[in-house]
């Protein structure tokens, strides 16, 4: 997770300290292992919660 | 009218007397007016107030009323704004340092059909940064104070909202409510606080990064739940500028309030939220839940097999949609934002792709779950909060004991104080908060009563049934002098 935060430092120009990057880090992957057992559910056939607001075309 | 009545006062009550032209919009403005200079100074609740505009606003009220051309039940009534709403002319923070001297050039949708409707506003009110906790403790905009307690946070996101409408420096207020920002402090503050179905109200003239895209909601805060029907009234339906928002009718909610509620079902939500909720605040719900029944309601218990999951959905869903409209700030002014803050938009970045998709996924099987337990239940109910308002010493701190047990308050799946909020952010079901009584320390207390989608009259009636056999509403917070 150091490697990623590092990248994301790099790349956003954050200018984190190595005590930061060292705490984003961990921080990060406390909240990765909260994630962990969305994983775990049978999705067989689930579709995302996740709405095309398309309108109705010219006929 | 004097000033004292202020605290009594009602939207309703007030409508009333201006239709009738027994109450002036401009008497009644300028005694709003002084209040919040007189008060506000103590409570930190209004970040900008308009007081120039608002009189104004009065003066246009009054002259059109004259003429006979009274608008509805918001005409001349006064209301405040959170400052994470665009408003027209008016700064507009979002509560962050990066925005501090941003002033839209448009209004937000609910800000647009509030004044349609004839309301007064009279500022903008304070917020936690970003809209991204709780407690309503800015660095950049000062803490505001809870009415019922001054050592105390008013809750938050919108906390200056809450604070404003129980300190009676307005009528009602526009909150928004990502994670519960709307009920927490509303539950904090005794007022009532609502989030209506997702789409039901625009949410166009949100400052992005205030919330995620599909987990925000904009809230309404007033003294009682028939004003909270006016004013649903008035603010939903759909906006062309907000996609997401619904074509679903309006109907009159006020015709729902007063109507019998003998029969309805009633569902008490077991699983996590009874672990966190402290026991004071379980022995007052459980007394709201013994009055429902009193009047007629039945009773059963609900459970939601993926309940445990609902923090990890929460937590990925709304922070990976609000980094994405924060990528440009990030980049820009990474420093601007408060170190905590900063870290955790980091650590959002660093959240994949799939997670999200993942958290969609469960999403899912929540919402039909849930919308499985509303075909055996009219209503769920929960505890609004685990817990009466902290200390700001408490928040600072960033632990308190509930029940001689150390709790963090804010943890990496979210603020402690969300705990029975979120489900229904996750869901986008209505949900409202109505005091249900007030702790040993006399804080109010918050009963959550949430219905199905688009079920807003039904969650109105029970609301104001329960309100009207408790009147916890009447009790006022003893306010000190300037």
């Amino acid at each position: 997770m150091e490697e990623i935060v590092r990248k994301l430092n790099a790349e956003y120009g954050f200018n984190l300290s190595e005590e930061e990057i060292k705490l984003i880090a961990q921080q990060a992957e406390e909240a990765h292992r909260l994630f962990r057992p969305l994983y775990e559910v049978d999705l067989t056939d689930v579709m995302p919660m996740m709405k095309v607001d398309r309108r109705k075309g010219k006929e | 009218m004097k000033s004292l009545d202020l605290a009594e006062l009602t939207i309703s009550e007030a409508s009333a007397q201006i239709r009738r032209k027994k109450l002036s919009p401009v008497e009644l403005i300028t005694l709003f007016l002084e209040r919040v200079k007189e008060l506000n100074p103590i409570l930190n609740a209004y970040v900008t107030p308009t007081a120039e505009q608002a009189h104004a606003d009065a003066k246009a009220a009054e002259r059109e009323i004259r003429r006979g051309k009274y608008r509805g039940p918001l005409h001349g009534i006064p209301f405040s704004i959170k400052d994470n709403l665009a408003t027209k002319g008016v700064r507009t923070t979002a509560g962050s340092k990066i925005l501090s001297e941003w002033v839209p050039d448009y209004d937000a949708t609910v800000v647009e059909r509030l004044k349609q409707a004839g309301a007064i506003i009279l500022g903008k009110t304070n917020m936690h940064e970003w809209a991204s906790g709780g407690t309503t403790i800015n660095p950049y905009y000062g803490t505001t104070y809870n009415p019922w307690d001054l050592k105390r946070i008013p809750g938050g996101s919108s906390g200056g909202s809450a604070a404003a409408v129980a300190a009676s420096l307005c009528l009602g207020s526009i909150g928004t409510d990502n994670a519960g920002s709307v009920r927490n402090p509303a539950s904090f503050c005794g007022t009532v606080g609502l989030k209506a179905t997702y789409g039901r109200v625009s949410r166009f003239g949100d400052v992005p990064g205030t919330g995620g895209f599909s987990t925000d909601h904009f809230g309404i805060f007033t003294k009682t739940v028939r004003d909270c029907a006016l004013v649903l009234r008035a603010l939903a339906g759909h906006d062309p500028r907000d996609p997401l928002s619904s074509e679903e009718k309006v109907p009159d909610y006020s015709r729902s309030v007063g109507k019998k509620v003998k029969g309805l079902k009633i569902g008490v939500l077991r699983g996590y939220i009874e672990e966190n909720v402290s026991g004071e605040v379980k022995r007052t719900f459980e007394e709201a839940v013994r009055l429902l029944q009193s009047l007629g309601l039945k009773k059963e218990d609900v459970s939601i097999p993926h309940m445990d999951l609902i923090p990890a959905v929460q937590t990925a869903t709304s922070r990976v949609e609000n980094a994405s409209s924060l990528v440009n700030h990030l980049r820009a002014r990474p420093r601007d934002f408060s170190p905590a803050l900063l870290y955790r938009h980091i650590q959002s970045l660093t959240i994949p792709a799939t997670t999200y998709v993942t958290a969609q996924r469960v999403r899912r099987i929540i919402c039909r779950e849930f919308d499985e337990a509303l075909e055996r239940v009219h209503l769920i109910l929960t505890p609004t909060t685990p817990i009466p308002a902290p200390t700001i010493e408490e928040c600072q701190r960033g632990y308190l004991e509930v029940d001689v047990k150390r709790v963090a308050l804010q943890g990496l799946s979210g603020s402690f104080g969300t705990t029975c909020t979120i489900p229904f952010n996750v869901t986008g079901l209505p949900a409202i908060s109505v005091c249900c009584g007030f702790s040993s320390l006399g804080l109010p207390i918050g009963l959550q009563i949430v219905g199905g989608a688009f079920q807003e009259g039904m969650v109105f009636q029970v609301a104001h049934a329960y309100e009207q056999a408790t009147k916890w509403y009447e009790r006022k917070p003893q306010l000190p002098q300037a």
